[in-house]
């Protein structure tokens, strides 16, 4: 190693990594992992006496894109922005619908096909909420969490995505739409 | 030693650039920084940054109406690709 190697910006070190927010009053516990997701960690976390409902979500690595094998994917997240936003989804599900607990964790870098990139878990006194709650704090990650994935495809070309371009259906929206 | 920011690249921008960081000479007036990315990497405001956000040390600016913003020397910027998480 010389000094003159260019050297890896933190939020890109594995080595920096997993990060944790944890905000005990409104039971919220944000994780940014390159290890494997554990669903029950999640689940345990936002577990509470008082949930009589408990969601949880799990965004697993799709084999194709339009048809096109993809081989793996990769995520990258930028924390200093993506803690912020990841927080502020929280205490807003928290807030809205009267949660007893909520949980986002988000695995970066290599992802292999069929495995979970995003866990969501959610707890409330009753279903409803709980149901509600956890697809709007999806909807919000997918929206606003700085993210992003990268598609390599089994031609070896790499593309990156953007969840503007489709709706939670996977259809094509705006001027990508033809 | 000169006096320098920090830029980092994300996604389509890290691609453009073939870069996921760099240093820039600072300070630079925020509502520059395109132009100086533009020089450097030829094309990118229409292929790149005219879709994507700017954070300065955390916090999101606008390119147009924080124009008057210093980029000063240690600072981190951030060039924000649409986001693709989940």
């Amino acid at each position: 190693m010389t000094s003159t190697e260019p050297t890896l910006p933190p939020h890109l070190d594995p080595r920096t990594y997993p990060r944790h927010y944890h905000d005990p009053t409104k039971n919220i516990h944000l994780t940014l992992t390159y290890n494997p997701l554990d669903a029950n960690t999640y689940l345990s976390e936002t577990a509470s006496p008082a949930a009589g409902a408990n969601v949880l979500f799990l965004g697993t690595t799709r084999d194709t894109f339009e048809g096109r094998s993809v081989s793996q994917l990769s995520y990258t997240a930028y924390p200093p922005l993506t803690m912020k936003t990841l927080t502020t989804i929280a205490e807003t599900a928290v807030e809205t619908h009267g949660l007893e607990g909520v949980s986002i964790a988000h695995r970066l870098g290599s992802v292999p096909i069929g495995e979970a990139s995003i866990a969501i878990a959610v707890s409330a006194g009753h279903r409803k909420a709980a149901w509600r709650a956890g697809e709007e704090v999806l909807e919000a990650c997918k929206e606003k969490a700085e993210i992003w994935k990268r598609e390599e495809f089994v031609d070896g070309r790499m593309e990156w995505r953007a969840n503007a371009d489709r709706d939670s259906e996977g259809r094509l929206l705006g001027d990508k739409a033809v | 030693m000169s006096s320098t920011f920090t830029i980092h690249y994300f996604a389509t921008a890290s691609q453009y650039t073939s870069k996921n960081t760099e240093s820039l000479p600072a300070p630079l007036k925020l509502s520059t920084l395109f132009d100086e990315l533009e020089t450097r990497y030829p094309g990118i405001t229409a292929k790149v940054l005219s879709s994507c956000g700017v954070s300065l040390d955390g916090e999101y600016v606008d390119i147009e109406e924080d124009k008057e913003l210093l980029i000063m020397a240690g600072s981190e910027v951030a060039v924000i690709p649409p986001v693709s998480s989940g």
